[in-house]
């Protein structure tokens, strides 16, 4: 049984932008990309680095503290320095509420 | 979670609103690519002279401004693409990268991981590997750095030691253990390049010596002229960028040849902003940093009339360019804080 939780309203995450959100001690990062919204695992697999403050290039989103990449649809790790990927987790938008499977 | 703490604007007690930081750190192509055909201008303008003064003495000084225009951008251009922030294409990112990193003369990933641990580590002994002088610096030291040998002495045997699939302590702790097959064969192909280069002066082709060997050459003071002025004189193992690190003023020309590094301090605490918006960064965040010192030539002539005295046992106080305290004597016997890294 997939558990969607209400993570924020749709407008609260600008255009090519994220949002970290914090459940049940589980930090996620919430994008608003050109492809739609996704979400995945909210630190960085590289040094423990929160990506709230990372930029989004298109479907990709880069680590602000040393430039790791990671595409976001898929959490796979692009460049350098991150080699693991991050865990992604399932998006639907109902009502302009913005839902996230978390389990 | 990581046991350190990166040196950067949180470790530097600087702030910025997220949003506007994200606007400043905006990606695009197109800042990277106007800089690029300015400075393919810059270098056919300069190396024109070079062509039209050959066999006359003004050949030098036409190689040297060639030079400086060929060396000083090549360094910048290689630093902002090992960031990741000249272009928001990654492959134009790479491309510039690697070529500019031929002309700076050291492998483009190599360059990458220990820049990045640079910045983690910004000026702490034992731990940035890019500390090009021992602290504090004397006249021995500053002569060896800004002649360009002892970098280009260290960079020729990374070099070495990489096409060899050799890697050394320091290579295996900054860099991701999946990039050394690359950086062998970067390594290689670079030296093969090289090689190329020598075999054709050897047989008789001098163009490659008055437009690559002899300008990189008397291009490299001046590119290191630049580089010098970032940490010289500062505090070391500070966990505060504003404590290590110089921004300093300088005119239209410095800056376009620095690709706006002279925001260095502003560099260090947002390392993801560009180098098209560095000033604005700068402007954003005045009133949280020191004021940039005097313009590079006063900055370069302070640093070199304090490493003179420092190696004469004289009094190394600056007219006017920030110093960590430590750094300030009456003279005596000096103790080194931090033996060079690179």
């Amino acid at each position: 049984m997939t558990n969607w939780v209400r993570a924020c309203a749709a407008d609260e995450i600008d255009e090519e932008d994220l949002i970290r959100w914090d459940h049940e001690g589980h930090v996620y990062a919430i994008y608003n990309t050109e492809k739609g919204f996704f979400a995945t695992d909210g630190i960085c697999t590289h040094e423990h680095q929160s990506l709230d403050e990372g930029l989004v290039i298109g479907c990709v989103i880069e680590c602000p503290l040393h430039g790791g990449r990671f595409d976001i649809p898929s959490g796979k790790a692009l460049s350098a320095p991150v080699c693991v990927d991050l865990a992604t987790y399932p998006v639907r938008i109902e009502n302009g509420e913005v839902f996230v499977a978390t389990g | 979670m990581p046991d350190y703490v990166p040196t950067n604007a949180a470790s530097s007690g600087v702030t910025l609103d997220k949003k506007l930081l994200k606007q400043i750190a905006a990606r695009s192509d197109r800042p990277g690519l106007v800089y690029l055909a300015r400075w393919a201008a810059a270098l056919i303008a300069t190396g024109a002279l070079v062509w039209l003064t050959r066999g006359t003495l003004w050949l030098w000084p036409a190689m040297f401004a060639y030079g400086t225009v060929l060396t000083v951008p090549a360094y910048a251009f290689s630093h902002e693409t090992a960031h990741g922030t000249a272009f928001r294409s990654r492959w134009l990112n790479e491309a510039v990268l690697w070529l500019t990193s031929l002309i700076y003369m050291e492998e483009p990933l190599h360059r990458r991981y220990t820049h990045t641990n640079h910045h983690t580590f910004t000026w702490h002994v034992g731990k940035d590997s890019q500390m090009p002088f021992d602290t504090p610096m004397g006249f021995g030291g500053w002569l060896a750095e800004v002649t360009g040998f002892g970098l280009l002495r260290f960079h020729m045997a990374v070099m070495v030691r990489l096409a060899f699939g050799r890697y050394s302590d320091v290579m295996r702790d900054v860099t991701p253990a999946g990039e050394f097959p690359r950086m062998t064969r970067n390594a290689r192909v670079f030296l093969l390049i090289y090689a190329a280069i020598a075999a054709l002066i050897s047989a008789g082709q001098l163009w490659p010596l008055w437009f690559l060997v002899l300008p990189r050459m008397l291009g490299a003071p001046v590119m290191l002229l630049f580089t010098l002025t970032q940490h010289v004189e500062l505090q070391e193992n500070s966990p505060s960028i504003l404590d290590s690190t110089r921004s300093f003023r300088t005119s239209l020309l410095g800056r376009f040849l620095y690709m706006n590094m002279n925001n260095h301090v502003e560099h260090h605490l947002y390392p993801q902003v560009p180098f098209h918006a560095l000033p604005t960064l700068a402007k954003a965040i005045e009133a949280q940093v020191p004021e940039p010192d005097p313009g590079f030539w006063r900055t370069n002539a302070e640093v070199f009339g304090v490493v003179l005295r420092r190696s004469l046992g004289l009094s190394t106080r600056a007219p006017s360019i920030r110093q960590a305290p430590h750094m300030i004597t009456e003279g005596g016997r000096v103790e080194r804080i931090a033996q060079r890294t690179m």
